[in-house]
């Protein structure tokens, strides 16, 4: 299958790469179209944690996009309670077969460094985060702090 | 015309790289400039199936360049449009093929079947590796969990060690400290006693007195039967595979043979046993032609197959030896039977029974990684 040996290139080579903000990369032998790994963020309030994602690839990958779900649950405008994620780099509208999973790791890890509340998924935190930036950051970091993984030490 | 000048209504897409590129001067002279792979395989590299480029199609109006395979799976997969820049491409016709550029590709990599086979290597290599870092993980979690178990089982082992230890007679007291020595789970609830479950109150006392002082009994016999006991089942499950030896008397011998290689610093087979043959120390200091002999041809390195047994060894032993003594001994000595022990702690000698395998005599008395040892003393029948 096409999409297995272009995937096993880019998880040698992301694994290569060393990649500081998304590490833990587990990938079951049986089954390359599923990924996980731990999202380390740098910004705060979220750089308290680490947060667990899972990349689903579709059979007809690269000619259509990976799906992005978390697995820890995270306080941010952007990803919703079941741990959907609004990316526009994998959204049907905008994928290219050229765009690479680091790229995709990389918007993602953008994003959730840097909220973006003009297009939210939960529009009360959008709000929140724009209104009262103040609150929103104790929430978040409270929130990072209950819940998230901790963070890999080197 | 459009193409020299863009027009306002056209918008080109450039990247910044085009945005900003020069004409390169043409090099007249023998200058060389040197390329990264890295950034040479990204001017090559297909970014579809992110292989090299092959059989190179490039899009009439983009220039993107994809395998020709690779653009019509993605123009037949419902997406008319350039995979790199999505800018439209209505059908093969929006494609032109690029021989130039897999001319290119062949100046650079003039044996591609051998750099695919060097890429291949490599991936699995890498992919290997990682399965094998997670596969040691998994073994460190196994391992965890067994010493979480270990206790209970070891302390049964204890036990029959130091009945059949019991054999040796009167060095019992250093086997029993040997064999405590062996099974390093056991000392951890203090003494082993403490560590029997017994019902109710009488605790520690009934094993106690069992273990410290020997019995009065002829210590040989409780150590037969104990032994006959447990070998009974052994021999029931090693039926099989001695009928299916038997069944070709041909491929035993040449498993004996394959006994004496040694095979060191090769990687161990899981069903493949090391061990180390010695003369027995004390029950092999008779002064007469065929002791001075065996002590002559002493220690013998064997790699064999687990499933052979304490029977299989001794014969060997004695085909062996009566092959390599031939000459110097008399007829009287031809037929050699040996009895063999295992030294699971120095000056400790347990004597084993002939159908024991070696993967039990292993897993009961031997549990470091290194090549068992084990010795034999000539028996009179």
């Amino acid at each position: 299958m096409a999409a297995t040996r272009r995937l096993q290139k880019e998880l040698n080579d992301i694994r290569q790469s060393g990649l500081k903000s998304f590490r833990d990369i587990q990938v079951d032998e049986s089954n390359i179209l599923t990924w996980q790994g731990l999202i380390v963020p740098d910004n705060p309030p979220y750089n308290k944690g680490a947060f667990r994602i899972e990349i689903n690839f579709p059979a007809e990958y690269p000619f259509k996009p990976p799906k992005i779900s978390f697995k820890t649950k995270i306080y941010h405008p952007n990803i919703d309670e079941k741990g959907q994620v609004c990316l526009p780099i994998i959204s049907a509208e905008n994928w290219k077969p050229a765009t690479k999973t680091d790229q995709v790791i990389q918007a993602l890890v953008a994003l959730v460094n840097d909220p973006e509340p003009e297009h939210p998924l939960r529009a009360e935190l959008a709000e929140e985060f724009l209104k009262d930036r103040k609150k929103f950051s104790k929430n978040a970091e409270e929130f990072t702090k209950k819940h998230s993984e901790k963070r890999p030490t080197d | 015309m459009s193409s020299t000048e863009p027009s306002q209504n056209k918008t080109w897409e450039l990247s910044l790289y085009e945005l900003h590129r020069t004409p390169q001067e043409v090099i007249t002279d023998a200058t060389e400039i040197a390329v990264s792979p890295r950034s040479l395989h990204s001017e090559l590299m297909c970014p579809i199936c992110l292989d090299m480029l092959k059989k190179t199609m490039t899009t009439k109006e983009c220039l993107h360049r994809f395998c020709n395979d690779c653009i019509i799976t993605a123009l037949r997969s419902g997406n008319k449009e350039c995979p790199t820049c999505r800018k439209k491409l209505v059908s093969k016709r929006s494609l032109r093929p690029d021989p130039n550029f897999d001319l290119l590709i062949s100046k650079i990599y003039p044996s591609r079947d051998e750099y695919e086979a060097h890429q291949e290597r490599l991936l699995t290599k890498l992919s290997m590796s990682h399965s094998q870092a997670s596969l040691v993980n998994s073994i460190t979690e196994g391992i965890k969990l067994q010493s979480q178990n270990r206790p209970q089982r070891s302390r049964k082992n204890h036990e029959d060690n130091s009945n059949t230890s019991n054999s040796n007679g009167n060095n019992t007291e250093n086997a029993q400290n040997g064999s405590t020595g062996t099974v390093p789970a056991a000392p951890k609830d203090g003494t082993s006693t403490t560590g029997i479950p017994t019902p109710s109150g009488q605790s520690t006392s009934n094993p106690a007195s069992v273990r410290s002082t020997p019995s009065p009994v002829p210590s040989n016999i409780s150590s037969v039967s104990k032994n006959t006991s447990t070998t009974k089942r052994a021999k029931s499950i090693l039926t099989s595979e001695r009928s299916e030896e038997s069944e070709s008397s041909d491929g035993r011998t040449e498993g004996e043979n394959s006994m004496d290689t040694e095979g060191e610093g090769e990687p161990l087979n899981p069903n493949e046993i090391e061990l180390v043959f010695k003369p027995h120390p004390t029950e092999m200091t008779g002064d007469n032609q065929l002791m001075r002999a065996l002590r002559d041809s002493s220690v013998r390195y064997l790699k064999t197959t687990a499933n052979a047994s304490v029977d299989h060894l001794s014969k060997y032993l004695a085909m062996r030896l009566t092959l390599d003594l031939d000459a110097e001994l008399p007829e009287a000595y031809r037929l050699l039977n040996f009895c063999i022990y295992v030294a699971p702690a120095p000056g400790q000698f347990v004597p084993l029974a002939g159908s024991q395998t070696l993967r039990q005599i292993n897993d009961k008395f031997w549990k470091v990684n290194k090549p068992l040892e084990m010795y034999y003393s000539w028996k009179k029948t």
